[in-house]
C-alpha cells in the first residue's frame, strides 16, 4: 500500500512536476524510461515516488529513448497501466516504436516536452518533435501551462484505456516555458483522481493465459490496409470520448477544455491560430491590441491536434477574415503542417478567409506580445485590401533580411 | 494404422496458408492486428493434447503447407523402435508422437524435408522418401530389405 | 517450474507442442527444432518475444500464428526489452494481486538471430542483461542475415561468402572474425549463458531447463545451421550441426555466473575445419589454391578458441 502523498489544494508546481504528479495519483504501473531535457524531472519524479513508497508500481531505467518506448509497449501489451516521457532526439529515436504502439492499439501516455531537433543542436522549445509523431497514429494533447499539463495528463488515461479507443496518447507541453516554469497548480485529490481515473480492464492482455495472444503479425498487402483503415477510424471515432472524458473532468473541477479553444472570437475579423504556450501570448496581444486599436483580433488554440479537430476549426474561424496560422517547426520546404490543414479546413467553409503562415519560435527563440501584435495588424491589413498583401508564408522574429515565400495570385 | 484422423480435430488443414483465408474487410479485422490462438479457455494448454484443444481459425495449426511437399515421408510402423529422433528433430510438429509411441506423420504440416528419415537409426529406416502421389500400400510393399553394412546414423 | 522429463526422448516426447506446424520457415530449419524443444522443456506459462527474422516473419503471418502461447513482436532490435517489459508488468500485477491466476508460473523467453543479437539489437540486448530482469534471451546463430537473402552479420565466420562479403576473384569471403558473443554477455555478469547445439538434444535441454530455472538475465547461443544459406540439403540439418560441434566451431559449453566455465561436450573424434567446410556451398571457394590458407587460419583460430576454454575449465576462470 502506497504512502499517503501530502498535498495542499494549490500548489507551485511546474509542468514536470505537475505531469509526475499524475502520474502518481493515476497509480500508472510500469514507467520505462530514458531521461533527456527538458523532460527528465517527469521520470526522476516518478523513481523517487516509487523509492520513497508513494507508489506501488515499478521504474525502469533503460538504454536508450527507443528502449523506453519498446519496454513500455511489452508492459502495456501485459495488462497494466504505463506512461513515460521524452523530448526532442529521444521522441525521434522512439520513432520507429511510436507506430508500433499505435498499431498494436496499445494505451500507453506519452509526456513530450517539446524541443527543437538538431541539427544544429539545440535544448530549447520549439514543436519539431510534436510534428514528427503527427503521422504516427497517437492522440495528441497540448497543453499551454502547467495546470493543463497536469489536468491533460489525468484526462489521457481516460481516453487511452476507453475500450472503444485503445489508442496511445501524447501530452505535449512546451520545454522550459511550461516544464520549468513554477505556476499555480491546482490539483485533485488523490481520492478523486484515482475515481476519475479508474481502474485500467486489459484488453489482449499477454498475462491472462487461458487467451494466448500473438502480437505484432506481419500483414502484408492483404491485410495492412485494413488493419492501418481500421486504426485511422478508431482515432476519428475517439473524438467524441475526448469530448466525453473533458465534460467529465469539467463537472469534477470547474475546468474546461475543448478540443479547439477560442478566445475574444465572438466578433473577431483577425485571428492568430496556435499550439502551445504561443496561444497564452497571442491572447494578451488581442487584449491589448482591442483596448489600443479597436481591431477586433481573437486567438484559437488547438487543444488536440490528432485527431485534427477539422470541424471545430472551420465552426471557430467561419467569421474571421484573416487568419495566421503559426507552425513553430522548421518545415523544410513545405508550408508548414498545421498552416496547410487549417488552410484545408477553411477550404470548405463557406466564407474562406484569407490564411497566412507564419514560421516562428524555432530552437526557443521567444514569441513577444510585440510581435502577435504586428502579425493581427497585418492581418488587418490583409482583411482591409481583400488579399494576403505580404508573403503568404513569412519567417516571424527573425534576424537578417525579411525571409518570406509564395503571393497571391492576383493576375 | 495411419488413420491419423483421430489425433486431429474438426477444423484442421483448413485453410492453404497463403490463399485459404477469408479476405475480410477493415472493419472485420482483429484489433491492433492482434491473434487469439484459441478458441474459449486455454487454460494449462501445455498438459492438452492437440486434439483436445480448441484452437482457434488463427492458429497455423488449422492451416496446411501440405502444397509445399513433392516427396513425403512415409512411417514404416513394423520397423520402428519408436526412439523419438523423428519427433525431436522435426521442425514442422508433423511427426504425431502419443504415449512414447510414433504413430505417423502429419501430412497438414509436413514439408518434406527428410530430416526425419536422415535422423531415423533402424536398419532398414522406419521413414522413407516416396513421390508425394505414392501409394501406401504400395510404398510399404516396396519397403528394402536390412542392409547388411547400414552406416551407423547419427545417435542421439 | 513445471520442468518436464527430458531422461529421454521417449519421456521427452508425451510432451504436447506449443509450436505449431503449418509456419513458413524452410523446410528442414534448425530454427523450430531450437524453439520446440524450449517449449517442450517446460509446461509454465510463456511470454514470448521475437526480434525481426527468419523465426518472426514465418511464425505469426497474418491471419495465422504458430503459437500457443503470449508472444509479441515489435522491431528488428528489441526483443529483449518488450519482453523485460512484460517481464516488469507481471511483478507489479502480481505484487497488487491483479493477474488472473496471480500464482502459476511465468517464464519469459526473448529469440532473436545472430543479425539483430550480435549487431542491430546489441544495445537492447545489453541493456536487458545489465538491468538483471529475469528472462532468457535466445539466440538462433545461423551465420547471417537469412531473412533478406543471406547478408553477412558480425556472427558469420571468416571466409563465408555472402551478399555482402562476396567470394570472387579477388576475395575470399568474409575477413573479420565472427564476434564472440558467449564471453561479452558473460562479462555481463549474467548467471547462466552458454552455446548449445540442436544435435546434442539433451544437452540443449538441460540448457533451457538450466536458463529458465536461473533467476535472472541468461543468455544461450544456439547454433542454427540454415539449409538456405550455408547451402546445404534441407535433409542434413542435424548432420552438419554434428559436423559444426564436432570439429569444434561450435564448442558446446557453458558459463555460470560470468566465470565458471564447463565444456558440455566433447566430441569422441574431432574432425577438421576442413570437413566441415566441405559440406556447405558457402566455403566452396576457399577449396581453390589461393584461398586454402584460410582454411587453415580458421583451423588455427578453432584450435587456439578450443584450447582457451579448456584451460579456463581447469583453472575456473
Amino acid at each position: 500500500m502506497a504512502v499517503k502523498f501530502d498535498l495542499n489544494e494549490r500548489e507551485v508546481w511546474d509542468g514536470n512536476y505537475a505531469a509526475s504528479q499524475a502520474l502518481r495519483q493515476a497509480d500508472v504501473d510500469v514507467v520505462v524510461a530514458y531521461p533527456i531535457t527538458p523532460s527528465t524531472p517527469i521520470v526522476e519524479n516518478y523513481g523517487s515516488y516509487v523509492g520513497n513508497g508513494y507508489i506501488d508500481g515499478e521504474f525502469v531505467m533503460v538504454e536508450s529513448e527507443h528502449a523506453a518506448m519498446s519496454g513500455c509497449i511489452g508492459a502495456s501489451a501485459s495488462g497494466g497501466r504505463v506512461s513515460t516521457a521524452t523530448s526532442s532526439q529521444g521522441f525521434a529515436l522512439m520513432a520507429e516504436v511510436l507506430y508500433q504502439a499505435s498499431g498494436m492499439r496499445l494505451p500507453i501516455v506519452l509526456n513530450v516536452v517539446n524541443r527543437a531537433l538538431a541539427s544544429p543542436l539545440n535544448v530549447r522549445g520549439d514543436h519539431a518533435d510534436m510534428y514528427l509523431g503527427r503521422d504516427s497514429g497517437w492522440i495528441q494533447f497540448g497543453a499551454f501551462n502547467a495546470q493543463e499539463a497536469y489536468d491533460l495528463a489525468l484526462c489521457a488515461f481516460r481516453v487511452a484505456e476507453n475500450h472503444s479507443v485503445r489508442l496511445p496518447v501524447m501530452v505535449h507541453q512546451d520545454g522550459f516555458i511550461t516544464s520549468h516554469t513554477a505556476q499555480n497548480v491546482y490539483p485533485l485529490t488523490d481520492e478523486a483522481a484515482k475515481k476519475f481515473v479508474g481502474e485500467i480492464v486489459p484488453v489482449d492482455d499477454m498475462l491472462d493465459f487461458s487467451r494466448p495472444v500473438t502480437y505484432g503479425a506481419q500483414t502484408e498487402e492483404d491485410w495492412h490496409f485494413e488493419h492501418k483503415a481500421k486504426q485511422h477510424k478508431a482515432i476519428m471515432d475517439s473524438r467524441s470520448v475526448i469530448d466525453d472524458v473533458f465534460t467529465e473532468f469539467k463537472e469534477l473541477t470547474g475546468r474546461e477544455y475543448k478540443r479547439v479553444e477560442s478566445y475574444d472570437m465572438e466578433d473577431a475579423d483577425v485571428v492568430i491560430i496556435g499550439l502551445g504556450t504561443t496561444v497564452e501570448t497571442a491572447r494578451v496581444a488581442a487584449r491589448e491590441l482591442r483596448a489600443e486599436t479597436g481591431i477586433k483580433a481573437g486567438v484559437v488554440a488547438i487543444r488536440c491536434f490528432r485527431p485534427f479537430p477539422y470541424d471545430e476549426v472551420r465552426e471557430a474561424l467561419k467569421n474571421a477574415k484573416s487568419i495566421a496560422v503559426t507552425d513553430r517547426s522548421s518545415p523544410g520546404g513545405a508550408m508548414g503542417a498545421f498552416y496547410n490543414e487549417v488552410s484545408a479546413a477553411m477550404y470548405t467553409s463557406k466564407n474562406r478567409p484569407l490564411v497566412t503562415g507564419f514560421v516562428y519560435g524555432l530552437g526557443g527563440r521567444d514569441f513577444s506580445i510585440e510581435e502577435a501584435k504586428r502579425i493581427f495588424t497585418e492581418q488587418q491589413a490583409h482583411a482591409d485590401a481583400g488579399y494576403i498583401t505580404t508573403d503568404i508564408q513569412q519567417f516571424s522574429g527573425l534576424r537578417g533580411p525579411k525571409l518570406g515565400f509564395f503571393q497571391t495570385d492576383r493576375s | 494404422m495411419q488413420d491419423l484422423k483421430l489425433l486431429a480435430n474438426d477444423n484442421r488443414g483448413r485453410s492453404q496458408l497463403e490463399a485459404g483465408f477469408d479476405l475480410l474487410g477493415w472493419d472485420e479485422v482483429t484489433q491492433g492486428s492482434v491473434l487469439p490462438s484459441f478458441d474459449g479457455d486455454a487454460t494449462g494448454i501445455a498438459n492438452m493434447k492437440a486434439e483436445e484443444r480448441t484452437y482457434s481459425g488463427y492458429n497455423s495449426y488449422t492451416a496446411t503447407v501440405a502444397s509445399w511437399r513433392v516427396i513425403k515421408p512415409v512411417f514404416n510402423r513394423d520397423i520402428c523402435i519408436d526412439c523419438q529422433n523423428c519427433w525431436v528433430w522435426c521442425p514442422d510438429s508433423s511427426i504425431l508422437s502419443r504415449d512414447k509411441q510414433m504413430l505417423g506423420i502429419d501430412y497438414d504440416h509436413c514439408k518434406g524435408c527428410e530430416v526425419c528419415v536422415e535422423v531415423c537409426p533402424t536398419n532398414p529406416k522406419s521413414l522413407l522418401m516416396f513421390n508425394e502421389h505414392a501409394d501406401l500400400e504400395e510404398s510399404l510393399a516396396s519397403w528394402p530389405e536390412k542392409k547388411k553394412k547400414e552406416k551407423k546414423s547419427e545417435e542421439a | 517450474m513445471a520442468i518436464t522429463s527430458i531422461k529421454n526422448l521417449k519421456e521427452f516426447s508425451t510432451n504436447n507442442d506449443r509450436f505449431e506446424g503449418a509456419h513458413t520457415l524452410c523446410p528442414g530449419c534448425a530454427h523450430s527444432m531450437i524453439v520446440r524443444e524450449l517449449m517442450n522443456c517446460t509446461d509454465d506459462n510463456l511470454v514470448v518475444a521475437a526480434n525481426t527474422g527468419c523465426l518472426e516473419v514465418s511464425t505469426a503471418v497474418y491471419p495465422f500464428t504458430s503459437w500457443d502461447t503470449s508472444w509479441i513482436h515489435i522491431g528488428f532490435e528489441n526483443a529483449a526489452t518488450a519482453v523485460t517489459g512484460a517481464e516488469v508488468m507481471h511483478k507489479v500485477r502480481k505484487k497488487k494481486g491483479r493477474l488472473k491466476d496471480n500464482d502459476a508460473p511465468v517464464k519469459f523467453v526473448a529469440f532473436g538471430g545472430d543479425g539483430s543479437t550480435f549487431d542491430i539489437g546489441f544495445q537492447w540486448l545489453s541493456g536487458a542483461m545489465e538491468r538483471g530482469h529475469d528472462f532468457t534471451y535466445i539466440c538462433l546463430d545461423n551465420e547471417n542475415y537469412a531473412n533478406t537473402g543471406g547478408q553477412r552479420s558480425s556472427a558469420t565466420p571468416v571466409g563465408a561468402t555472402t551478399s555482402t562479403s562476396v567470394a570472387g576473384t579477388h576475395s575470399y569471403g568474409k575477413k573479420e572474425k565472427k564476434k564472440d558473443i558467449v564471453s561479452i554477455m558473460a562479462a555481463h555478469g549474467a548467471p547462466y549463458v552458454a552455446q548449445l547445439a540442436p544435435n546434442k538434444w539433451k544437452i540443449m535441454a538441460k540448457g533451457f531447463q538450466k536458463a529458465l530455472e536461473t533467476e535472472g538475465p541468461c543468455f544461450i547461443n544456439t547454433v542454427s545451421p540454415c539449409c538456405t544459406e550455408w547451402k546445404f540439403d534441407p535433409k542434413d540439418t542435424i548432420g552438419i550441426t554434428d559436423l559444426s560441434t564436432d570439429s569444434l566451431m561450435f564448442p558446446i559449453y557453458e558459463i555460470i555466473d560470468g566465470h565458471e566455465l564447463n565444456i558440455l561436450y566433447r566430441p569422441k573424434n574431432v574432425i577438421s575445419v576442413e570437413e566441415y567446410m566441405a559440406s556447405q556451398g558457402r566455403y566452396k571457394h576457399l577449396f581453390k589454391p589461393q584461398y586454402r590458407h584460410i582454411i587453415e587460419q580458421v583451423q588455427k583460430d578453432v584450435d587456439a578458441k578450443w584450447d582457451l576454454l579448456q584451460r579456463r575449465e581447469e583453472a575456473r576462470i
